[in-house]
């Protein structure tokens, strides 16, 4: 089994750097069809993981190397396979599987194709390290290299100004979350003595509750950045900037849901400090609600899918927070199939409308493009939750979870969620593909993407339909790690009313969607409607000005204090005294040169003077000598 | 009142003050080692009291070391304000500043 | 020959600088490069046959000089200068490699082979004048080097590197003279040696008084804040190789005798002073961070950012356990490689462009791939990010000083953001972007001169950062001998707590060993 471990862990690396060879030649197919082979192969390994570990094997544990040793700290590369992240291993590798098919047709046309498949292949590797590590040092490796890769990725049309930005912005605002990780890793050593996941929480139930709430604080800061958590969470909407298939893979199925992956994964450590849970999940529907909010005046496509991403985090959090680890592991699964099908859809309708982004200037496009118009619809219905797909399945569970811990305002917070869920959903399903077909304004001639990209993304398709039914199977997996509770709801009744009507609920948003945005009146908004002049509509249109109170607040203050720092601070003080000081040096020697003048006169006139100085002193020092007991007297008379 | 050390001290003390002030203020070099000469005697008068007072020759014999080496030194200097006079025909101390730094 | 081997270390490059005057200038290069290679191979022997196992001094040489006064020389390493020797042959040789066309290259190699004396001198040195007498040369061939080779502010530049240097360096020789008479005082004998300094047990205000002259001189080597603005104008005015030497060694010198001299020597006034080192240190972290995002100059950012990663050295040395002290001595390597690097880099640069101005590039990305890729893998080097070399040295120091104070590091911490901001941000204005100006949409991507010195540091920085293993093992030993002997010494309460005692740990560490097994 080790070796499907191996296989698993480092074919994307393998793929990576070879694709890296190539990158300062033009594009040549080979390289994306190799490192998209050597992504499947880490697919198989991991599908025969899973089999193994499905038929009651042993986790899979191996220990590379040692990566640091010094003092009583011992850091090893060691990597796991247990019930935990063979799941992620799974979604990982099965969604970068279709990314990397998808993206030898979608960057068809791009220059970097080379590059691309270097940095993408990287990003898995780094996205495997992260779930595969079996130590929270190692997990640290992924969780920066995931980060750098989509610093990489977002910043792919490097030509962009728009593009860079959006890559450092993200960088450096998970940078802010990795130091709270940094800082959280540092409080487990230091109290545990070790990083081996196995061990540290092994000893965590020993500790004092404080300490436990502050690891488990800033481990939550460290998820906070990179699942995008608010007021973490500008980064993600303009992460939009990176190519498409990337914004499936690392900003909806991947990389955002490592902070999920890390709560889950230290679920021993949160279920200790229940209050911080009950935190994470208060904060998680905060999200969910606000960034569904956000989702639903949005006029970029990317950007709607994006804080639907988001929302759905929040969710997962809920889950995490209120211990149902596994239910959100859950979610994240099944929300990485119909979320990552979303977004390559998108991918196709951008190709086919030349990369625009504004759902208003296209509609109608369900006659040229049906295949993706089934595919968006499905995974917009799997995301709405309707029954029998997988969105049904994990997401009103998270509602139950909620339900039956009591924890009401929560679980009513959830439930409209839900309903804005999917009236964004169907809005922009709604503008896309029916209605008037406006794009024809614009003189664009849209056309279905490559085949062979279609069935690439099949399937998620097939996965975003079925996934519900592999619950049982996962639970009885999963829990073996993880706290095996089950969430019912004990009155049958309730049961079937809650869920009736929830889905009554959000298929009534879904109608009303339909019926505002799929008809023939629509028009590309010009800022003239009543609505667009509302408060309202202009808070959420411009994310609640965060990103504004951000760049005023923070970035503007902290650019001008650099310049101060630099230009005030290093240059006019600690630099001029230092230049003050060798000046009174200097200064001194210019004045008194005069007295070497040469002159006999004058030097004999400093002779005289020096002798009299020194004979005063003599006396001086000689009276006090002599008198020294009497000036001790009166001195300590004054009391000195 | 008969003269004691003090006495002899505050007569070296004011010829000492004479000498200084005339290594100060004169800018002929003549006059100056004639300054210079009252600042040695000056010194030599209070070596000599002092010898006297303690009873120890050892600062008499100073004195004569004092002596001899004024002496030296007056045949070197007048030598050298020779050779200058005949050089520059004066011998004013403003003059003399080849060695300005 | 291995009796000798680190004399021949420091005196064979001094003497081929002295026969490279009967060079012709047309083979100077090529007798360099093969003065240092075998300066570089003899120091890789030194690896080959130091004793990773042992903890104390290795290869010791012992000669008096003046036995009067307990003036000796006497040499000797352990894995915690074994590794700076061996990066500094390293730079010799890679520098002279890739000397780029130079007036008067003759004497720059001289200079450079000449410097080679003084590094490894200051490194082996186990006498504290020998020590100082290094400390003091190395300075000469620097300010040669800017001082002739330098840009057009070059005077002012090497006389205030001089003069700042040298007048910290001098109060540094009366904590030493004092520290010799302390030792007579003591035993009777005079002695300079270090090793017999090591035993001496000093009263808590005599520590005090001597680690502040001491501190005084490894201060504004180092530099730290406020110290440190010789820094910008000297790395400003250095030519390519000057800054890069600079940058790579010589700043090593002042955080080496942080752990050599101020550590063992005075332990009570490590810890008590502790405190008030670490904040300078972080002050140096973020001011410095901050002041180097403002910089309009690439040379100017890489040089704050170089004082700014030398604060968290400071802060992993005073963290005064063996995962700070360890981690702080990784990271001088680490740094120096990354920052040797980073100048190289901004020297390729400047020898196409002859300016510095970042507002001069932008777009180099398309037109200097290679350049580009290089140039970010060292960023990200230089930012920390876990499997490059300076990522080891920086957890290390941080977890280290996590130990004594977790809110100073939350706020050290913030290097790891700050670094990023101001790297991000000059990478993005210089590679970045469409190609704005019209010079440089034909720039030659790196040849192969460039591609000798910054291939190796590229290897080295990622090798390192996967496995530093050869090498933290060395250190790591040496360093826990250090912080025993600080244990043992201390005088104060507070010092014995806050040093780590080993000898307890040795065995609970053995146990837990078995118990995993």
């Amino acid at each position: 089994m080790e070796v499907y471990l191996y296989i698993a862990l480092f074919a994307p690396l393998v793929g990576s750097l070879f694709a890296a060879l190539f990158t300062a030649t033009p594009k040549k197919m080979f390289t994306g069809v190799i490192a998209s082979l050597l992504i499947i192969s880490a697919f198989v390994s991991s599908t025969i993981l899973l089999m193994y570990i499905l038929n009651g094997g042993e986790p899979v544990q191996v220990e590379m190397m040692t990566w640091m040793a010094t003092g009583d700290l011992y850091i090893p590369f060691g990597f796991v396979v247990d019930q935990v992240s063979v799941t992620m291993m799974m979604v990982v590798t099965l969604v970068s599987s279709v990314v990397h098919v998808y993206s030898v047709g979608y960057m068809d046309h791009d220059k970097g194709f080379n590059r691309f498949f270097s940095y993408l292949s990287a990003f898995v590797f780094s996205m495997m390290v992260l779930v595969m590590s079996d130590n929270f040092a190692g997990l640290f490796i992924g969780w920066e290299g995931v980060g750098l890769c989509s610093w990489l990725l977002i910043g792919f049309w490097y030509h962009k100004e728009s593009a860079t930005w959006a890559a450092n912005e993200a960088f450096i605002m998970n940078r802010i979350a990795d130091l709270g990780m940094l800082i959280g890793l540092f409080l487990i050593y230091w109290n545990t003595g070790t990083l081996q996941y196995t061990e540290a929480f092994a000893a965590m139930p020993g500790l004092d509750t404080e300490i436990l709430a502050w690891m488990g604080i800033f481990l939550f800061i460290g998820a906070m950045g990179k699942s995008a958590q608010f007021p973490l969470h500008t980064w993600l909407a303009d992460a939009m900037e990176g190519p498409t298939p990337v914004s499936a893979l690392i900003h909806a199925a991947t990389m955002v849901t490592a902070g999920v992956y890390l709560v889950v994964r230290a679920n021993p450590l949160f279920d200790l400090i229940p209050h911080v849970g009950l935190f994470i999940a208060s904060l998680g529907a905060f999200v969910a609600l606000f960034a569904a909010s956000m989702a639903l005046v949005n006029r970029d496509m990317k950007r709607i899918i994006a804080y639907s991403t988001l929302s759905q985090l929040g969710y997962m959090f809920v889950a995490a927070g209120l211990g149902a680890y596994w239910v959100a592991l859950f979610h994240l699964m099944a929300h990485a199939f119909f979320k990552a099908l979303l977004f390559l859809g998108a991918g196709n309708v951008m190709h086919a409308m030349h990369d625009e982004l504004d759902p208003f200037k296209m509609g109608g496009l369900k006659k040229p493009m049906k295949w993706t118009f089934i595919m968006m619809t499905l995974a917009s219905v799997a995301l709405a939750g309707i029954y029998p797909l997988a969105g049904f399945f994990s997401k009103d569970l998270i509602l139950e979870v909620a339900f039956v811990d009591h924890h009401y305002i929560l679980y009513a917070v959830l439930l409209f969620t839900a309903g804005l869920t999917a009236f964004y959903s169907f809005r922009l399903v709604a503008l896309i593909f029916h209605g008037e077909e406006r794009y024809k304004l614009f003189g664009i001639h849209p056309h279905e993407a490559y085949k062979y990209m279609l069935i690439g993304m099949s399937p998620l398709l097939i996965l975003a339909i079925i996934a519900g039914s592999f619950k049982m199977t996962y639970f009885e997996m999963v829990t073996a790690l993880l706290p095996a509770t089950e969430y019912h709801i004990h009155s049958h009744l309730t049961f079937w009313i809650m869920t009736i009507g929830t889905q009554l609920f959000v298929a009534s948003s879904i109608v009303y969607a339909y019926k505002k945005y799929a008809n023939n009146k629509i028009t590309v908004p010009d800022g003239t409607s009543k609505m667009e002049n509302s408060f309202a509509y202009k808070l959420l249109f411009n994310q609640y000005y965060i990103p504004y109170i951000y760049e005023e607040y923070l970035v503007k203050p902290y650019r001008e204090l650099s310049t101060i720092f630099w230009e005030q601070i290093d240059l006019k003080i600690v630099d001029a005294s230092v230049d003050g000081i060798a000046g009174i040096v200097y200064g001194t020697g210019e004045k008194t040169r005069a007295m070497q003048s040469g002159n006999l006169s004058t030097m004999l006139k400093w002779m005289v003077a020096g002798t009299v100085g020194l004979l005063s002193l003599a006396v001086v020092f000689g009276l006090a000598a002599r008198y020294s007991d009497e000036i001790m007297a009166i001195l300590s008379g004054l009391g000195v | 009142m008969e003269i004691g050390l003090n006495h002899y001290l505050a007569l070296s003390a004011i010829l000492f003050a004479i000498g200084l002030i005339g290594v100060m203020r004169r800018k002929n070099l003549l006059l100056l080692f004639l300054a210079t000469e009252i600042l040695l005697n000056s010194v030599n008068v209070a070596f000599a009291a002092i010898s006297h007072y303690y009873g120890d020759l050892t600062g008499q014999m100073f004195a004569f070391f004092v002596i001899a080496i004024a002496a030296s030194e007056v045949a070197v200097g007048l030598g050298l304000l020779i050779v200058w006079h005949k050089r520059h025909g004066n011998i004013d101390l403003d003059n003399m500043s080849t060695m300005r730094g | 020959m291995l009796d000798h081997i680190l004399s021949i270390l420091i005196f064979f490059p001094a003497l081929a600088a002295i026969l490279g005057f009967a060079i012709q200038k047309d083979s100077i290069r090529s007798y360099g490069i093969a003065v240092g290679a075998i300066e570089f191979s003899l120091s890789l022997l030194l690896w080959f046959m130091f004793d990773s196992n042992a903890s104390g001094m290795q290869f010791m040489e012992e000669l008096p000089l003046v036995p009067v006064f307990g003036i000796n020389y006497i040499l000797g390493v352990d894995g915690i200068s074994l590794f700076i020797i061996i990066l500094s042959t390293f730079f010799t040789l890679i520098g002279i490699a890739s000397l780029g066309e130079m007036k008067n290259i003759k004497y720059m190699i001289i200079t450079l082979l000449f410097l080679q004396m003084t590094m490894t001198g200051v490194f082996a040195a186990l006498d504290a004048i020998v020590f100082y007498v290094f400390w003091e040369l190395s300075l000469v061939p620097m300010l040669y080097i800017i001082g002739a080779w330098g840009g057009p502010l070059r005077i002012y530049a090497s006389i205030k590197f001089f003069l700042y240097t040298f007048t910290g360096s001098l109060v540094m020789l009366v904590g030493m003279l004092f520290m010799a008479y302390f030792y007579y005082q003591a035993s009777g004998v005079w002695s300079f040696a270090l090793l017999d300094w090591y035993r001496l047990i000093l009263p808590e205000n005599l520590q005090l008084w001597l680690f502040a002259a001491f501190f005084v001189g490894f201060a504004i080597k180092v530099p730290m804040f406020p110290f440190h603005t010789w820094l910008p104008y000297a790395h400003g005015q250095a030519p390519t190789i000057g800054s890069v030497m600079l940058a790579a060694i010589l700043l090593k010198m002042g955080t080496y005798a942080f752990v050599r001299f101020s550590l063992p020597l005075f332990p009570d006034a490590s810890v008590f002073y502790m405190m008030p080192i670490a904040v300078l240190a972080i002050i140096m972290i973020i001011y410095t961070a901050m002041v180097a995002y403002a910089q309009k100059d690439i040379k100017q950012v890489v040089a704050y950012s170089s004082v700014s990663h030398m604060g968290v050295i400071i802060l992993g040395t005073f963290a005064l356990n063996v995962e700070g002290i360890s981690g702080s001595v990784f990271l001088m390597l680490g740094h120096g490689v990354v920052a040797g690097a980073l100048f190289f880099l901004v020297g390729v640069i400047y020898d196409r462009r002859h300016t510095k101005m970042m507002s001069e590039f932008g777009g180099l990305a398309t037109v200097m791939p290679r350049y580009a890729t290089i140039f970010g893998i060292m960023m990200m080097a230089s930012v920390g990010l876990p499997l490059t070399i300076n990522f080891v040295g920086e957890f290390l120091s941080f977890l280290g000083f996590y130990q004594q104070s977790h809110i100073l590091t939350l706020i050290a911490g913030s290097g790891i953001v700050v670094g990023a901001i101001y790297m991000l941000a000059a990478f993005k204005k210089v590679f970045f972007g469409e190609v704005t100006k019209e010079e440089n949409k034909n720039l030659p991507d790196l040849n192969k001169k460039e591609l000798i010195a910054l291939v190796p540091l590229l290897i080295i920085s990622i090798w390192l950062g996967v496995y530093p293993k050869p090498v933290l093992g060395p250190i790591n030993n040496s360093v826990e001998s250090i912080v025993q002997l600080m244990h043992d010494k201390a005088i104060t309460s507070e010092a014995k707590s806050r040093i780590p005692n080993l000898m307890k740990d040795v065995k609970s560490a053995g146990n837990s060993e078995e118990g995993a097994n």
